[in-house]
C-alpha cells in the first residue's frame, strides 16, 4: 500500500508527541498530517523510528527541524545534514522545515532558537545556506520565522522583509508561525498585520499556531497552552491574504490529552473552511 | 560581522549576560535583561536534556545539586551538536571528577549506566541469527568464528551494586529500599526486547565472553577469556541463550 503524501491546504494537522502514541494508534484521529521534530528521529533505529514508520503508513508527515542552525556563521553541520537526509529518505515527508535562526557558533551549540541580526550580510549568508541544504536534500524546504525577546543594534532590515527575501532569493518556502509574529509584535512594538501583509501569497507552505505565556515582562513562546484569541484573529487575517494553507497546532510542554490538540485542530479547520467558502463566494 | 556578533552572544549566554549588552536594543527592558531571558532558556533546555537522559542521577542527588552540577558541566563542556540527544556523553566523566560528588563514589557509574541505556534506546535494529546457518558450520571452523553483537547491546562493569541502585530509584518502585553496599560489583548487559530495554546482571565468565566478542575476538579467544574468569562458564548454553535473546545476531568465518 502506498503512503499518503498529499496534505490538503484546507485542513489542520497536529504535532506527534510520545505521550499520544497509544491514543493515536487506538483512535486514528482524522487529522490531515502529523508533524515531528526531525532530531527526535536521528537515531540509528529502535522504538522512535519504529513508531514513526508505523504512523507514516496512515498520515502524511511534516519533518520540522530545530537544530540545523541555518543562520549560524558556521557552515551547516555536515553530520546533522546527513542525518536529516537519512530521515527524509526513510520517511518521505511531504514538508521539511527549519528555523530562520542560529543555534550555535564556532562548533559550540546553545540549542536554542536564537534570532539573527537582520542585515544584508546575514541575508546573503542564510540564502547561501538554504541553497546548500536544498541541493543536498534534493528538495525544497520551508523556513520558519522565530519568536524573539531581543533585537540587535546592527539590524537594518525589518524582520518581515528579511523572511520574504530569504524565500524569494533561495527559492524556498515559508513556514509562517502566526504565534511568533504576535509574540514579536508585542515584544518589539510593531503591528503584526504589517508582517503578514509583507509576505507573498504562494510562498507560504505551512502555518504554525501555538500558545504563549505572558510573564508581564514579555510574551514567551512556550508552546505550552491553547492558542490565544489575538493569534486566532491574526490567523484569520493571514488566511484572508494567503488563502488556505496547511496549518499545524504545536504543543511541546505540559502536553495535554490528545483531545485538547484535536479540539484546536478542529478550530483551525473551521477557519480554513470559512476561508475556502469566502474564496468561492468572491 | 555575523560571526563576531554570534560569538559575543554565545559567550554572554554561557557566561555573563551583560557582556553582549552593547549589541542589543533596549527599550522597555534593558539589553542585559533580554540576554538573561535567553541565558535562562539556554541553561534550562540543556539541563532539561541532561534530566531526560539521567533521571536516576537526578533522583539520587536531588534538584538543587543537579542544577548546580549541570550548570558547571554545561559551561565546561558545551554542547557540540544541534541534536540534543547527543548531549551528555561526557557527563559521567564530569561527575567522576566533580569534587562535590566525592562522597557518592558510585554516581559516575550510575550516569554511565543511564548513558548506556540512552545509546541502547537509539541504536540500530538487527534481525535475529538463524540457528540453521550456525549449524551448517563445520566443527573445525568453530574456533575461528567471529560473532557480532546486536548494535543495541551495551556492557558495563562497576565495583558498586549498580543494578540494585538503579532498581530502587525507578519511578513507581515501592519495594525494600536498603542497598547492601558489601554485595560486590555488577557486570551488566543492556539489550532491547521489543519496546523495552532489559538490564541483566551477568556472571563474570559471560561478561568476559561478550566483552571479548564486542572487541572482535574469535570464539576460541573469547571462550578462553571466559573460562579464565569463571571455570564453570558453560559456553554452549550461553551461546545458545545469546542467540535466542538476540544479543548475538550474526557471525562470520575468520581465517584460521
Amino acid at each position: 500500500m502506498s503512503r499518503p503524501s498529499h496534505i490538503s491546504p484546507s485542513r489542520a494537522g497536529i504535532g506527534l508527541r510520545t505521550p499520544h502514541y497509544q491514543a493515536m494508534l487506538q483512535t486514528r484521529p482524522p487529522v490531515s498530517f502529523l508533524e515531528v521534530h526531525s532530531e527526535n528521529f536521528f537515531g540509528d533505529g529502535g522504538q522512535p523510528l519504529r513508531y514513526l514508520t508505523r504512523f507514516r503508513e496512515d498520515y502524511p508527515v511534516s519533518s520540522h527541524g530545530v537544530g540545523l542552525s541555518l543562520g549560524s556563521a558556521d557552515p551547516v553541520n555536515p553530520v546533522h545534514l546527513q542525518k536529516l537526509k537519512r530521515l527524509v529518505d526513510l520517511i518521505e515527508p511531504t514538508l521539511v522545515s527549519e528555523h530562520l535562526c542560529w543555534v550555535g557558533v564556532d562548533g559550540r551549540y546553545l540549542n536554542d532558537l536564537l534570532p539573527l541580526p537582520y542585515t544584508e550580510e546575514s541575508l546573503a549568508h542564510v540564502v547561501d545556506q538554504v541553497d546548500r541544504v536544498q541541493c543536498y536534500l534534493g528538495r525544497r524546504i520551508l523556513v520558519e520565522n522565530v519568536s524573539s525577546y531581543l533585537q540587535f543594534v546592527e539590524s537594518t532590515i525589518p524582520e518581515w522583509e528579511f523572511v520574504r527575501e530569504v524565500a524569494r532569493r533561495a527559492g524556498c518556502g515559508i513556514l509562517l508561525d502566526v504565534n511568533n509574529i504576535h509574540v514579536n509584535a508585542v515584544n518589539h512594538g510593531f503591528d503584526a498585520h504589517t508582517f503578514i501583509d509583507a509576505i507573498e501569497p504562494g510562498s507560504v507552505g505551512e502555518i504554525h499556531l501555538a500558545g504563549f505565556q505572558d510573564t508581564g515582562e514579555l510574551l514567551i513562546d512556550t508552546h505550552g497552552d491553547l492558542v490565544s484569541d489575538p493569534v486566532w484573529q491574526l490567523y484569520r487575517h493571514a488566511l484572508a491574504r494567503l488563502g488556505p494553507v496547511p496549518t499545524l497546532i504545536e504543543w511541546d510542554i505540559d502536553i495535554p490529552p490528545l483531545e485538547a490538540l484535536l479540539g484546536e485542530a478542529a478550530k483551525a479547520d473551521r477557519m480554513l473552511a470559512e476561508c475556502v467558502a469566502a474564496q468561492h463566494a468572491a | 560581522m555575523l560571526r563576531d556578533l554570534q560569538a559575543a552572544v554565545a559567550a554572554a549566554l554561557l557566561g555573563d549576560a551583560a557582556a553582549a549588552a552593547d549589541r542589543v536594543v533596549g527599550g522597555t527592558l534593558s539589553p542585559t535583561r533580554r540576554l538573561e531571558i535567553y541565558r535562562h532558556n539556554v541553561m534550562s533546555n540543556l539541563r532539561g536534556a541532561l534530566r531526560d537522559i539521567f533521571p536516576v542521577v537526578e533522583r539520587i542527588v536531588g534538584d538543587a545539586f543537579f542544577m548546580q552540577a549541570a550548570g558547571q558541566f554545561i559551561r565546561d563542556t558545551p554542547s557540540r551538536s544541534g541534536d540534543l540527544n547527543g548531549f551528555g556523553a561526557e557527563w559521567p566523566a564530569f561527575l567522576a571528577g566533580y569534587a562535590h560528588a566525592a562522597e557518592l563514589p558510585y554516581l559516575a557509574d550510575v550516569a554511565r549506566l543511564e548513558w548506556a541505556w540512552h545509546e541502547c534506546f537509539h541504536a540500530a535494529d538487527a534481525g535475529a541469527l538463524d540457528l540453521h546457518r550456525l549449524a551448517a558450520v563445520s566443527a573445525e571452523e568453530h574456533e575461528t568464528l567471529r560473532f557480532r553483537l546486536h548494535p543495541a547491546v551495551r556492557l558495563l562493569a562497576s565495583p558498586h551494586p549498580l543494578l540494585r541502585i538503579w532498581q530502587v530509584n525507578q519511578p513507581g518502585y515501592d519495594g525494600e529500599l536498603a542497598i547492601d553496599w558489601d554485595a560486590g560489583g555488577d557486570a551488566l548487559l543492556l539489550r532491547r526486547e521489543g519496546d523495552a530495554i532489559v538490564i541483566e546482571a551477568l556472571q563474570a565468565g559471560a561478561f568476559r565472553f561478550l566483552s571479548a566478542l564486542s572487541c572482535g575476538a574469535k570464539l576460541e579467544a573469547a571462550a578462553t577469556a571466559a573460562a579464565a574468569a569463571d571455570e564453570a562458564f558453560n559456553l554452549q548454553g550461553f551461546l545458545l541463550d545469546s542467540v535466542q535473546s538476540a544479543v548475538i545476531v550474526d557471525f562470520e568465518r575468520g581465517s584460521p
